[in-house]
């Protein structure tokens, strides 16, 4: 054994190089933005049973769908027995383990090595289109999961290395714009194939005996960061309350609550008592809720250079059957997101107050959908934009808040430059700037929000946004004020205004009207009145708060 | 006499030929605060009143640290009206995902330094509202209040038509004429406002330190009649005049990295090589890059200060393709607290240095692992060298915590250091498409050698190649560079025989900007051009060389094939059926100066046969201690061919080669290393 030392750090950093390597092989191979520029999508490796021991993701939260995916597969078939080589199993169920909303689609590749099972390679894309009531499947108009596009309940795609025709088949005659999903499809099994090729590399390097001491090593190793970062963290129960904000033509907000309770060993999040299940799409599933429940937990252990299996192996979740966060089959997913964020928003909420060099004051929560469709006047080419938008997060015990920044459920995400949605879709924007109005004053101030106008020089264009955080605004902390809420107002060329909103679903737009999308800036951290004179007058002179905020906020008379 | 001069971190090295052509060698301490003094004192030994200077080429880091210090000038920044915070929203990504405290870069201009105006250019070039520059006045008082000492000018779609940039710049010269202003179109024209903002902004930033610079190195270089022919290396891997440096000095960004790529090139179209993976180990990084068809890659995807958990700031400007980790001869190794090996990317840098220069670190590093097992010879150190005090640093520091022998805690450094620099060659290689075996490494710096061959052997490939002053290697290919400035225009239109007329029309117009903007008459350059192609409704482009300037049916057809070949290769599909759109036109013009050439060597006075100057004893993993032959590079005759396991030395870089292995020197004074032996 005394040979493998150092063989096992090499096979694990190969390990994780793997992981890596299959993230950036989708990318290469995806034909769609939302993939290779928006890179919302992960791939990764578990072992045998299904843990996972190394993941890249462009966003946070696939982190905690991964494996639940591959575990859901492995008991679906007969507890992997009836897994061949040269099979790869499809499945976008929002509802058993991986699952969020139906454009997430994953596919799981067993890993054959001499004839046993030695890992799973998967991966989970937003694919541009699975069918369903709206284009691009994205929809706040569903109050059934039928209406949200194809389901793919975990069936083998590849049989034995063929390719099972039938599914093939229903999948491209159910998908919009099926030329992109199934491109993207074959870009996921060739990721796949990559991480089985490269494992059966490091067995054939190492031998499949040290390979599976390397993950066993690696899991333990995750499960033993976690024992010490627990040392760290507050013990107690810890609560919060909030709400999902639903469409309000609809119902809604609807209350959701937590318990926290942080012992050495353990750390378990209580939902029960949030609100059933409703029939808006702004539900999660267990599973959505354990892929942002997980982030929350990451977010915070801190830095950590080895994420697996083992390091959520003291999480727990509890929650009602059905409700809000934990709904089930036909209740609808689509923006799922909502409540999966605005339930890990409210961990971090009972927790900030007592882990101020983790967490900060609160933030815009929500991804800030933004929906605009309708035709290219260049060339009458229709055209569909999704895009997330960026706002303020909170000011911290140390620091001012971040402005301009995507949401906790985002991460290596980019926002649409100017430049480029003007070319490619003829469209106009007159301004794009920081949104000070509101930022949460405090000893350190809350980040900024932004505000996005475009003037409409096409008739028939229609907008939809969905915005969290609309009615109720990003908290404070330690005495610091609340931010401020994200909206859009359409200032039509009549003179008239519709908004501000939080939800909007395909309202047509004329030629000449202008849309304002505006969203939220940061709770604030700390009193105000204890902000440095030096850090007040810097923002006299830069603008991002007023003379009058100045003085009526932060008590600051010198201007 | 032909100079060129490379500040590196801790050494400036010089290469100058003679009169007959014969190169040579000298390197002195690198001057922090005064580089031009470190370069005048090495120059100094051999440059005399009756030197005739043919041409001095110069890299310098001056412009990489005046950022990296934050010790640039004050900048004021002008945009478009509603768009002044686009530099500090920036694009919002979060890289470091699970970091709910992540800072995002600051921009280089704060907020109460951005000034908007008045005025509105469409995607097409279309002037929508015309430049109000009543306001200019006012913003130019206000700069001049708050202290800017460099105006950055970035309008939206600037790129497309300049007009309200140049009528701006026109205006504040008017009233301000010796403010440095630097306009967007003047860096790169192409789209994606913050990129291009930024890359502004940078590069008025280090305008005022770049202009000092120069003139201060101008000035002493005089001193000892060096006038004339003065030119600076651009990271795109070729040189431009002092005069156009202090314009765009954001163009010298990676000044000296990229020197030794582009001599990695050149030594690969002499030994006919065309496909290269250049690779560079120092005292603190190992840098790499991919050559295809005989041609650095460059590239405008390029940022400072981003890693896996750092935005950085992009910087639009062409920069030939290099991926850099932090490991080097320096990178200290280390047991993290959960008992794994770490190396890197924590250096000794050059003091305290690794335990073996006796300086006082006792921290293990690479370069001490390479000493223990026998890699590196004791004589390669100025000082002498406590084998005991190496071994002392690896038992304590790995051995102890692994329970395993000196010998294999040095090896496992190894091991890892090697893992970790295999990671970044897959990463410009495999993951880019390419199958290493497909090319031939050449390997330099002062740790380049020592590595380079394990790792070939682990990436299948055949042939390693050590070049001749691998250890200068940069400032060799520096040596070998020609005048080359990149015009990038965004041009978006679709790729075929409709737009035939359109797409000529706009390289005709890149062309008659790059003439009017060369220093020089016509008939001292040529040309290349490139077309940045995607398909229609995708986003990625592939870059596509084209043999002329002029483009025909005939050619369109010829790249549009090569084009889907290109892309199934980059991105593993094509999609024969889908339109092609054209994105940008990348223009390249190159000097026809003469540049320096490898030369063959004269061995004939070398007595071949007393190359083998000593034995050692080598660790070799799985094998243990073995006593293997020390060859004495210098003595070395073409024709002589080496079996491994053996050693081959000169004073400043080290072969190990294998079992099997095979090693012959060229005539050129090349080490050329077979895997399979010969």
């Amino acid at each position: 054994m005394k040979k493998d030392v150092f063989a096992v750090e090499i096979i694990q950093d190969s390990l994780l190089a793997i992981g890596d390597e299959m993230f950036v092989a989708l990318a290469r191979s995806s034909m769609s933005p939302v993939i290779y520029e928006v890179l919302d999508y992960a791939c990764g490796l578990t072992d045998a049973k299904g843990n996972l021991i190394s993941q890249g993701n462009g966003v946070t939260s696939f982190i905690g769908m991964l494996s639940p995916m591959v575990q859901r597969v492995i008991e679906k078939f007969d507890n992997g027995k009836k897994l061949h080589e040269g099979d790869v199993i499809i499945i976008n169920d929002p509802y058993v383990g991986g699952g969020s909303h139906l454009s997430d689609v994953g596919l799981v590749l067993p890993i054959f090595y001499n004839g046993e099972i030695i890992a799973y390679s998967a991966n989970k894309a937003h694919w541009t289109e699975v069918g369903g009531m709206d284009p691009g499947s994205f929809t706040s108009n569903s109050n059934e999961i039928y209406q949200e596009g194809l389901q793919l309940p975990g069936v083998k795609l590849y049989h034995q290395g063929e390719l099972n025709d039938a599914v093939y088949e229903i999948i491209s005659t159910n998908v919009r714009l099926s030329e992109l999903s199934i491109g993207d499809m074959f870009a996921q099994v060739a990721a796949l194939k990559t991480g089985e090729k490269r494992i059966a590399e490091l067995c054939q390097k190492f031998g499949a005996e040290s390979v599976k001491l390397s993950i066993q090593k690696l899991l333990d190793k995750g499960e033993k960061i976690v024992e010490h970062e627990l040392q760290h963290l507050p013990k107690g129960e810890f609560y919060a309350e909030d709400f999902i904000e639903g469409d309000p033509l609809k119902g809604g907000p609807y209350p959701i609550k937590v318990k926290v309770t942080i012992s050495d060993e353990e750390f378990i999040c209580d939902f029960r008592g949030s609100h059933p299940a409703v029939n808006v799409p702004m539900n999660c599933s267990q599973f959505g809720l354990m892929a942002s429940v997980r982030v929350m937990f990451l977010a915070l252990l801190g830095d950590i250079d080895v994420i697996n299996e083992g390091v959520f192996k003291r999480l727990t979740i509890i929650t009602d059957d059905n409700s809000i966060v934990s709904a089930k089959r036909p209740h609808p997913v689509s923006m799922n997101f909502e409540a999966r964020i605005g339930a890990a928003d409210l961990i971090w909420k009972a927790l900030a107050p007592h882990l101020p060099e983790r967490l900060s004051a609160g933030h815009l929560q929500s991804v800030c959908t933004f929906i605009l469709t309708g035709k290219n006047p260049e060339n009458d080419e229709s055209f569909l934009i999704v895009e997330p938008s960026v706002g303020g997060w909170g000011a911290a015990n140390d620091e001012d808040g971040q402005s301009g920044q995507y949401c906790m459920g985002d991460g290596e995400t980019y926002n649409l430059p100017v430049e480029i949605a003007e070319t490619k879709y003829g469209i106009q924007i007159d301004e794009y700037s920081l949104n000070c109005d509101g930022a949460g004053a405090g000893q350190f101030r809350g980040g900024l929000g932004v505000r996005r106008v475009y003037t409409v020089n096409h008739n028939g264009q229609k907008v939809s946004v969905n915005l969290g955080r609309h009615q109720f605004a990003p908290f404070g902390l330690n005495g610091g004020g609340e931010g401020s809420h994200n909206y859009l107002i359409i200032h039509k060329k009549d003179g008239t205004k519709i908004g501000p909103v939080g939800v909007l679903a395909n309202y047509e737009l004329q030629k000449g009207d202008r849309i304002e999308l505006v969203t939220a800036t940061g709770g604030g951290y700390g009193h105000p009145h204890e902000r440095s004179t030096e850090a007040i007058e810097r923002d006299l002179l830069n603008e991002y708060i007023s003379v009058e905020v100045a003085k009526q906020q932060y008590g600051y008379h010198n201007a | 006499m032909k100079i060129a001069t490379d500040i590196g971190g801790t050494f400036t090295d010089l290469v100058f030929t003679d009169e007959k052509g014969n190169l040579h060698f000298d390197k002195g301490h690198t001057t922090p605060g005064h580089f031009e003094d470190g370069i005048l004192n090495v120059l100094e030994r051999h440059v005399t009143e009756d030197s005739l200077i043919e041409s001095f080429i110069h890299g310098s880091t001056v412009i990489i640290n005046t950022l990296t210090e934050r010790k640039g000038g004050v900048v004021g920044l002008i945009t478009t009206k509603g768009f002044r915070d686009v530099i500090e929203i920036a694009r919002g990504n979060r890289p470091d995902l699970y970091n709910f405290k992540y800072k995002k870069p600051e921009p280089f201009v704060e907020r109460y330094l951005r000034q908007e105006i008045d005025e509105r250019i469409d995607f097409k070039g279309n002037i929508m509202k015309a430049l109000n520059t009543e306001e200019v006045d006012e913003i130019v008082h206000k700069f001049k209040e708050l202290g800017v000492e460099a105006i950055a000018i970035s309008l939206i779609h600037g790129y497309k038509n300049p007009i309200h940039e140049q009528q701006l710049k026109e205006a504040i010269l008017k009233i301000w004429p010796e403010v440095y202003i630097t306009l967007s179109s003047e860096t790169i024209k192409e789209y994606r406002e913050y990129e291009r903002t930024n890359t502004t902004v940078l590069n008025s930033y280090v305008k005022p330190i770049a202009h000092a610079y120069l003139k201060s190195l101008k000035e002493k270089l005089s001193t000892i009649g060096i006038t004339d022919h003065l030119k600076i290396m651009q990271s795109n891997g070729g040189t431009t005049s002092f005069d156009k440096a202090m314009e765009l000095p954001i163009n010298l960004v990676e000044s000296g990295p990229v020197a030794g790529m582009f001599g990695a090139a050149k030594l690969g179209q002499l030994l006919n090589e065309s496909n290269i993976i250049a690779f560079d180990v120092g005292g603190t990084t190992a840098k790499c890059s991919l050559i295809t068809d005989g041609k650095v890659n460059v590239t405008t995807d390029y940022y400072i200060e981003r890693n896996e958990k750092f935005a950085g700031y992009p910087i639009k400007t062409p920069v030939v393709d290099i991926v850099e980790i932090g490991n080097g001869g320096g990178s200290i190794a280390r047991v993290d607290q959960f008992g794994s090996l770490k190396v890197g990317p924590d250096s000794a840098g050059a003091n305290p240095g690794p335990v073996a220069y006796g300086l006082g670190n006792t921290q293990p590093t690479i370069t001490d692992a390479n000493v223990y097992l026998g890699r590196l010879s004791l004589e390669n150190f100025d000082n002498p060298v406590s084998i005991n005090k190496v071994e002392e640093a690896l038992v304590e520091a790995i051995a102890k915590p692994f329970h395993v022998s000196a010998e294999e805690a040095a090896q496992g450094i190894l091991d890892i250091a090697n893992s970790n620099m295999l990671n970044a060659l897959k990463l410009i290689s495999i993951r880019k498409g390419y199958d290493p075996e497909d090319f031939t490494m050449v390997a330099f710096g002062g740790g380049g050698p020592l590595h380079a061959i394990n790792l070939a052997e682990e990436l299948g490939m055949k042939k390693v190649i050590i070049p001749y002053g691998s250890s200068v290697f940069s400032a060799l290919g520096m040596m070998m560079t020609e005048y080359r400035q990149d015009y990038i225009q965004t041009s978006l239109m679709g790729f075929d025989h409709h737009h035939l007329a359109a797409i000529q029309e706009n390289i005709d117009q890149v062309i008659a900007n790059a003439y009017a903007d060369a220093p020089l008459s016509k008939d001292h350059y040529y040309f290349e051009i490139n077309y940045d192609l995607r398909y229609k409704g995708q986003e990625h482009a592939v870059k596509l060389n084209a043999s002329t300037i002029t483009l025909d049916e005939e050619g369109l057809l010829e790249l549009a094939e090569a084009f889907h070949i290109k892309h199934k290769q980059e991105f593993s599909f094509d999609l024969p059926a889908t339109p092609i759109e054209l994105v940008n036109l990348h223009l390249t013009i190159y000097g026809k100066d003469e540049a320096v050439q490898f030369k063959e060597l004269d061995f004939s006075s070398i007595d071949g046969s007393t190359c083998v100057k000593a034995q050692r004893n080598l660790y070799v993993k799985g094998t243990g201690w073995v006593e293997v032959n020390v060859y004495d590079q210098q003595k070395l005759v073409p024709g002589y061919v080496i079996t491994g396991p053996a050693i081959v030395e000169n004073p400043t870089s080290t072969v190990v080669i294998n079992d099997k292995q095979s090693i012959e020197i060229d005539k050129y004074g090349n080490l050329i290393v077979e895997m399979e032996g010969k």
